[in-house]
């Protein structure tokens, strides 16, 4: 295994009773850039990040953070992965100012610049107590601190969950343009495919635990296309068509959502009887929700 | 000193265009209509990023393609400027992509079953309001 990866996993599984919430998962995540992470409730993100942070052990296979088994992670390896989480926990008894003093105590690396930077974005004050704060300040406060640091990996679990537009783009400003962020690998957990499409360099969708793409966001996107076709009655049987992530029937025509097809699934929908046929590329957002809806469990009956 | 032209830009998240795409064609478009005039120089990768809160690789890999195609030339240490207007492709290579836009456009105009004197009228209209700006 090499340094060139910050994260990287190998046949990694964790079983939950009969559930598997990852299965084999192979994942190498090169150093450099903004990685999003993308995948529907229950895909294995929190577990995969759980196990690499050392917080819980996996059933088999391995997982490596920063070229460590993340197993047998010291303080220092832990020094160099900064981590954002949801909730945006910190102790809310606790001043701001107290905070920042606690987290440069403990990291040597400390970077000062880093911490005004961010916080600069936000109208926090160092003698406010974190309880005090609004989501969207404690947000800023936990990306500035994470930040100064300096760490080697930045881990966000869904970040601007819950922020107003403001603070998001706030957030999202201090994570692209800030120097520190520019000196770290940024893995970044999301559902918001806008601020996906204005983040990463890289999408990456996890799909019950295991890895179901790895490229750029609009290389993932010209994957997908939806084709329009006028078929007489039923149309052929959804699980006989080539690809297909998502078909509806709206007045009459058949919307086709499709995965990995050329111009050749024209000549497919004309010998299924199509006498209209139109295609169109569709949006980021369309695509991956296309993607992961195709899986989605549905009730046997239905 | 050359400064910084603003680029009036907009691009959009939810569109089938990726943004690279979307700024590759905006500042080719600019640069068709007059907007930017060779020598103008364009905002650094890091001054659009935020203009548009994009990541700034995203600028970067526009600029680069937008370079490569000859519409930017980089001058050593001082940014990207508009290139000066010159063919940019082999006269086989215009004449197999003008092949290819009208063969595109063919096929997306004929499902419309307009006549085509209705289309041709409204193409030329197109190209005609484009045409005295670029060389005003």
């Amino acid at each position: 295994m090499s340094d060139d990866y910050v994260i990287e996993t190998r046949a990694l599984t964790r079983r939950y009773g009969a559930k598997l919430a990852l299965d084999h998962l192979d994942l190498a995540i090169p150093r450099g850039r903004i990685h999003a992470i993308v995948g529907a409730n229950g895909a294995g993100k929190s577990t995969l990040f759980r196990i690499l942070l050392g917080f819980l052990p996996p059933t088999s296979g391995t997982a490596r953070i920063l070229g460590r088994d993340s197993q047998q992670l010291r303080p220092e390896d832990r020094a160099r992965v900064g981590f954002v989480n949801e909730e945006h926990t910190l102790p809310g008894w606790m001043r701001v100012e107290q905070v920042r003093a606690m987290q440069q105590h403990q990291y040597p690396r400390w970077n000062a610049r880093a911490y005004d930077d961010v916080i600069g974005h936000y109208h926090v004050l160092p003698q406010q107590k974190v309880s005090q704060l609004s989501r969207g300040e404690r947000a800023g406060l936990n990306l500035a601190l994470a930040l100064a640091q300096t760490p080697e990996l930045l881990v966000l679990d869904e970040p601007t969950l819950g922020l107003d537009v403001v603070a998001k783009r706030a957030f999202l400003e201090s994570l692209m343009y800030s120097n520190a962020a520019e000196q770290c690998t940024v893995v970044y957990c999301s559902h918001q495919m806008e601020e996906i499409e204005r983040v990463a360099d890289n999408l990456i969708i996890l799909e019950r635990g295991q890895l179901k793409n790895m490229s750029a966001p609009e290389d993932f996107t010209a994957r997908v296309a939806l084709w329009v076709a006028d078929i007489p009655f039923k149309g052929p049987e959804p699980h006989t068509v080539p690809g297909l992530l998502e078909v509806q029937r709206l007045d009459g025509l058949h919307h086709y959502l499709v995965l990995d097809q050329d111009e050749r699934f024209a000549d497919y929908l004309r010998a299924q009887g199509a006498r209209s046929i139109r295609s169109m590329p569709v949006s980021l957002d369309r695509a991956v929700n296309g993607f992961l809806a195709k899986n989605h469990a549905t009730p046997a009956a239905a | 000193m050359a400064r910084t032209v603003p680029l009036m830009l907009q691009i959009a998240t939810g569109d089938p265009r990726p943004i690279v795409r979307q700024i590759v064609d905006g500042v080719r478009m600019q640069i068709a209509t007059g907007g930017l005039r060779a020598g103008d120089q364009l905002p650094s990768v890091r001054g659009l990023a935020q203009q548009l809160s994009i990541n700034p690789n995203t600028v970067a890999k526009a600029y680069a393609e937008l370079t490569t195609e000859g519409w930017l030339e980089s001058r050593q240490g001082m940014g990207l400027y508009v290139a000066a207007p010159r063919q940019r492709l082999s006269d086989t290579e215009r004449e197999r992509r003008l092949d290819d836009a009208v063969g595109r456009f063919v096929n997306d105009v004929i499902p419309l079953d307009f006549a085509a004197d209705e289309v041709e009228s409204r193409v030329s209209h197109a190209l005609r309001r484009l045409a005295p700006r670029r060389t005003a």
